[in-house]
């Protein structure tokens, strides 16, 4: 694991963030991830966050080492589209059993290697590491090794089991994955001044379809895609490029810093949301290729693109802008969505009244700042919680969030629309934005809402159903002690039979004044009414550890 | 041999073989004569156009692909509702069968029902012999407790009476003076299943109240706190019914459900043949005069039923098949304000649900457009349904349905902003529908199993939501009153958008790249 801890701290280290590079030594040293709360809700590991960053790599195989949980539970479900091989969606696992915990689960990985390569025979296979083999000791950098080369093609480890950390740092794990064992290692068969890569970019819905033509109108090439409808082929020639778009913020910038420190491949970070995003990331792709040798004449004809782009989403959007007139949105998702989306809508006429930037970077929020004025309403981390009361005070007249919030929105009877991965719709480039607005729009007059604020009609009028819910928010926001739930410091406290949450304390107390050596008399005297097997396993230890006369009594 | 007797191929298969197909391509070439088949073919592509819907829509005395069937089925579907029932349609035996095999391969139950068997004789001398005998036979052989004569064409054209033709009948000994012989004229060339429903009803109730046609003093009403329930002519009868009773009792109303054919039409496979099950008792039939009001759930199923029942003093209130959350919500509060008794937690809590369910999924709904067939009071009931979820009933069509009905489908499509390109048409039928989906296309079909031919040729996908639907099994268990019905009515759309939105996305490596896990 020293390697792997090697891998985390370096990705921590990362020079062009800039959160980072404002951080004290030892405040580095200590990571990015927040420490997880244990008792409260959270969101996906880092094996997670590794695969959504590969997984839409269409002609790759990707094996997920561990038992059922970690594919069962994630296979496909990210709708990003692939205009070549579905290879990308079958789901394979090695599906370890407890044999397989107990005698180590190398083997059968090499099995089940050799296996897609028999059956499928895909370009690559990713091989992706998690929890549990990585607990007992699995190393898969040493199965893929030999794998690689008694098959003769790569098979490459992602090592991000989902212990080490967040979504976010998994992203990056399979980001230096990417970097070690597949940048740089083939060669394309021609290059032209106009290669770019994108990192970043998942093609949801099959959005980057809606830009890519006017990349092609401007003939400018995609080299590779990390990772929307991408090739093994092509991202193993990705270092051939001559500059790079950084799509999704953050959670592959080590993939773009690490290719600017190799191979001199400047990047930029921009985004295809909004009319300005878009042409701003056009111009700037642009910019930059001509930085790199490309003919100065490509930034007029991507002038000329633009133009014309802009003024037919305009003209598109105008339509909305008197039904938009007064309407309120509040925006949860975060990175660059926060301000990219925000200049979309205002430009459609709708008013932000709160835009999420828990994982946008300073200049995210800058730039935020410069689209809604100083009293730009940046929500630093929005609980649920105060998602909930916010809607309830109907503060917004819509909420545009990822599919986690959803909920949230829905049962305060507010319009609600998917902008994040788990959507229907492609919302990128100048046709996309049309589509959100449109999107927009016919959630905002849909009939149901109307239908979900009204009470039932025989309820009491005088008890509007708003007022009713807000006094049920108001009882459940009592003052929770931020450091409730902080249990490492008291290590009796720790809970001994999850059963009953009988603590190891009381139990031992028990043991010790009571002489209680079975489990029927703990349940007795902590007045547990049921004590699982563990539980009496544990006591078992505590009792041999005593040596008093009540065991002999016992006896 | 493409048929083989060691693998017996069905039919599916079998006349797919080189055999079948040479043997059907030769008898096409040599004896058939065909058309040209690009002659064929400007015709089918000709029939799609404004011009040809313009000529379709002047038709005056040809009806296509009716969507409505006769008087005397919705008498036999009424009249087995009642304990002991024996619906005796007095006429040509061959209606009979006919309503026998549509009610049982819908319901998939045995459906009991007898003729009068008339033949050329009776049509000439008149039926009264056939009836005197059919009485006899039917109540000597199916021991009933009551039966409830309708008519067939035969015995309406002749003019037979019905109400004489019985007196003589019990004259002559065919059943005791005192057994319930309630009847009704049911000629199929007025009106449809949903008239023939009102006035079997009507004919029972009449009898009870109003003295056994001259054989007994009338009732005299003496209002209590109870409410008499008709759900009218509805091919969801079993689960809806249920879900009424479930309704009232939660709602602690004391109620007589007039007509309740939820059990015969779903008797349980035990060892034992009920010819009967279930139903209006007799005594119930005859006490619902006192009731405080009556509540049909469908108004043209019911007028003269309702107004018979009011003449007698009762309130009464017609709703047009409720479903959805304001239908759904005006009949709760309806029973609540003629009862008194409140809406009970469970029901509000199963309208959060409903409404819950809608918020979810009303996006794949919302703008979507239908066309939808059936009777008059579905094609209100689900049009408002529709409304609410933000979606067009751009075209209903009812060949049942009314002037006064297309006036008040108008008066509902101008009550919301999603109703105003939609438009009513009464009296026409399905090859007029046909037109419609072609020139105005529209993004699903509701309608009965004959509504698959449209699905084949216009290719607009069907929702089966009606009656008959004998080519998918059960749906009839299913309430579609009710917020659970509401539910379940709703989940039939949306499975059918997303089977859609399969379909359209699961042509390997062309479109797939959209085929889904999450929608």
């Amino acid at each position: 694991m020293t390697s792997l801890s090697a891998t985390i701290q370096g990705v921590f280290n990362e020079a062009n963030c800039v959160e980072n590079a404002n951080k004290s030594a030892a405040a580095r040293k200590k990571g990015c991830t927040k420490q997880l709360q244990p008792g409260g809700a959270a969101g996906g590991c880092a094996f997670d966050g590794a695969k959504i960053a590969l997984q839409p790599f269409t002609d790759v195989a990707h094996l997920v080492h561990g038992p059922i949980a970690c594919e069962g539970n994630s296979w496909d479900n990210r709708g990003s589209a692939s205009s070549g091989s579905d290879l990308w969606r079958r789901s394979f696992t090695t599906d370890m059993q407890e044999i397989d915990v107990v005698f180590g689960g190398e083997k059968r990985l090499y099995k089940a290697i050799r296996e897609i390569i028999r059956k499928y025979d895909p370009s690559a296979i990713f091989v992706y590491q998690t929890c549990v083999p990585a607990m007992i000791g699995d190393d898969i950098d040493a199965v893929c090794k030999i794998a690689t080369a008694k098959c003769g093609r790569p098979i490459i480890p992602v090592n991000a089991p989902g212990f080490v950390g967040s979504k976010n740092l998994g992203s990056k794990l399979a980001g230096e994955a990417l970097l070690r064992y597949v940048i740089g290692t083939q060669e394309p068969d021609y290059t032209t001044p106009y290669d770019i890569n994108l990192i970043g970019e998942y093609n949801l819905s099959g959005e980057f379809w809606q830009v890519k033509p006017l990349l092609d109108e401007l003939g400018i090439r995609v080299l590779s895609c990390i990772s929307g409808d991408g090739r093994y082929g092509d991202v193993a020639c990705s270092h051939r490029a001559r500059a790079a778009m950084m799509v999704c913020s953050k959670s592959l910038i080590n993939v773009a810093s690490k290719m600017k420190e190799r191979y001199g491949i400047p990047f930029f970070e921009g985004s295809f949301y909004g009319i300005q995003d878009s042409s701003e990331s056009l111009r700037e792709i642009a910019r930059m290729l001509i930085e790199r040798g490309a003919p100065a004449e490509l930034m007029e004809r991507t002038e000329l693109t633009v133009a014309r782009e802009e003024a037919k989403a305009r003209a598109a959007i105008e339509f909305f802008k008197p039904r938009f007139a007064g309407k309120k949105v509040l925006l949860v998702t975060g990175g660059v969505k926060s301000w990219s989306v925000v200049a979309a809508l205002q430009e459609a006429g709708l008013e932000i009244v709160g835009t999420s930037v828990k994982k946008s970077t300073m200049k995210d929020k800058e730039r935020i700042q410069k689209l809604m004025g100083h009293d730009a309403h940046m929500i630093e981390d929005l609980t649920p919680r105060e998602m909930y009361t916010m809607l309830k005070e109907a503060k917004a007249d819509i909420m545009l969030s990822g599919g986690k919030s959803q909920f949230v929105a829905l049962k305060t009877a507010t319009p609600w629309l998917d902008i994040n991965q788990e959507r229907c719709h492609a919302y990128m480039g100048y046709l996309g934005i049309v589509k959100l607005i449109e999107e927009i729009d016919k959630a905002l007059y849909n009939p149901i809402w109307d239908q979900l604020r009204k009470p039932a009609p025989w309820d009491d009028a005088d008890v509007s159903w708003k007022a009713k819910s807000l006094a049920q928010v108001d009882v459940a926001t009592v003052d929770i002690d931020p450091n409730l739930g902080r249990v490492e410091k008291d290590r009796c406290a720790k809970s001994a039979f999850r059963c009953q949450n009988l603590d190891l304390g009381v139990t031992k107390e028990s043991v010790v004044a009571l002489g209680s050596t079975t489990v029927d008399d703990i349940a007795q005297h902590t007045e547990a009414p049921d004590v699982c097997g563990a539980s009496e396993r544990a006591i078992a230890d505590m009792t041999a550890a005593q040596p008093t006369s009540t065991q002999q009594a016992a006896e | 041999m493409t048929q083989n007797a060691e693998n017996v191929l069905d039919h599916f298969e079998l006349f797919r073989g080189p055999e079948y197909q040479q043997m059907l391509a030769n008898k096409r070439a040599l004896f058939e004569n065909a058309h040209d088949p690009a002659e064929v073919a400007r015709i089918r592509e000709w029939a799609k156009t404004p011009e040809y819907r313009e000529k379709n829509f002047a038709r005056e005395e040809l009806t296509i692909n009716p969507a409505k069937a006769c008087q005397p089925l919705g008498a036999v579907f009424a009249s087995v509702g009642f304990e002991g029932t024996l619906p005796f349609v007095h006429g040509s035996q061959g209606c009979v069968a006919y309503y026998r095999s549509h009610l049982s391969r819908h319901f998939k139950e045995p459906t009991s029902c007898v003729s009068s068997s008339m033949t050329e004789d009776a049509a000439v001398f008149g039926g009264l012999n056939n009836m005197i005998d059919g009485l006899a036979n039917s109540y000597n052989m199916y021991k009933p407790k009551m039966i409830s004569v309708s008519t067939t064409c035969m015995a309406e054209v002749i003019g037979d009476d019905l109400n004489a033709f019985i007196k003589t009948s019990k004259e002559k000994g065919s059943v005791p003076a005192k057994f319930d012989v309630p009847f009704a004229h049911t000629p199929a060339f007025v009106g449809s299943h949903v008239t023939g429903y009102d006035n079997a009803l009507k004919g029972i109730i009449e009898h009870f109240w109003d003295g056994k046609s001259g054989s007994e003093p009338k009732l005299e009403r003496e209002p209590n706190d109870r409410i008499n329930f008709i759900g009218g002519f509805d091919g969801y009868t079993v689960g809806n019914i249920r879900e009424i009773k479930r309704i009232f009792e939660l709602m602690g109303i004391r109620y007589t459900i007039l007509a309740d054919n939820s059990d015969v039409f779903d008797t349980p496979t035990d060892g034992e043949f009920r010819m009967y099950d279930g139903g209006t008792t007799l005594k119930d039939a005859a006490d619902a005069i006192h009731a405080k009001a009556t509540i049909s759930m469908q108004q043209y199923c019911t007028e003269k039923t309702l107004s018979f029942i009011e003449s007698h003093g009762q309130q009464v209130v017609a709703f047009n098949h409720p479903v959805g959350v304001s239908a759904t919500d005006d009949f709760l509060m309806t029973l609540s304000r003629i009862t008194g008794e409140a809406i009970p937690k469970l029901l509000e809590q199963e309208r959060g649900r409903l409404v819950d369910a809608m918020a979810d999924s009303s996006a794949h709904i919302h703008g979507k457009k239908f066309a939808i067939y059936g009777d008059p009071d579905l094609c209100y009931g689900l049009a408002t349904f529709l409304l609410e979820l933000g979606a067009e009933p751009t075209h209903v069509l009812s060949t049942n349905g009314n002037k006064a009905w297309e006036e008040k489908m108008q008066a509902l499509f101008a009550s919301s902003q999603f109703g105003k390109d939609c438009h009513a048409y009464p009296g026409k039928d399905l090859w007029h529908m046909r037109s419609l989906l072609f020139t105005e296309p529209v993004d699903f079909l509701i309608g009965n199993t004959y509504g698959k031919y449209l699905e084949r040729d216009t290719g607009t996908p069907l929702i089966r939501i009606g009656f008959p639907v004998f080519d998918r099994h059960h749906h009839h268990r299913y309430p579609v009153w009710g917020y659970q019905g509401g539910m379940n009515v709703l989940v039939k759309i949306l499975d059918k958008i997303f089977e859609e939105i399969d379909k359209n996305t699961n042509v390997v490596g062309k479109t797939d790249y959209s085929f889904d896990i999450i929608r």
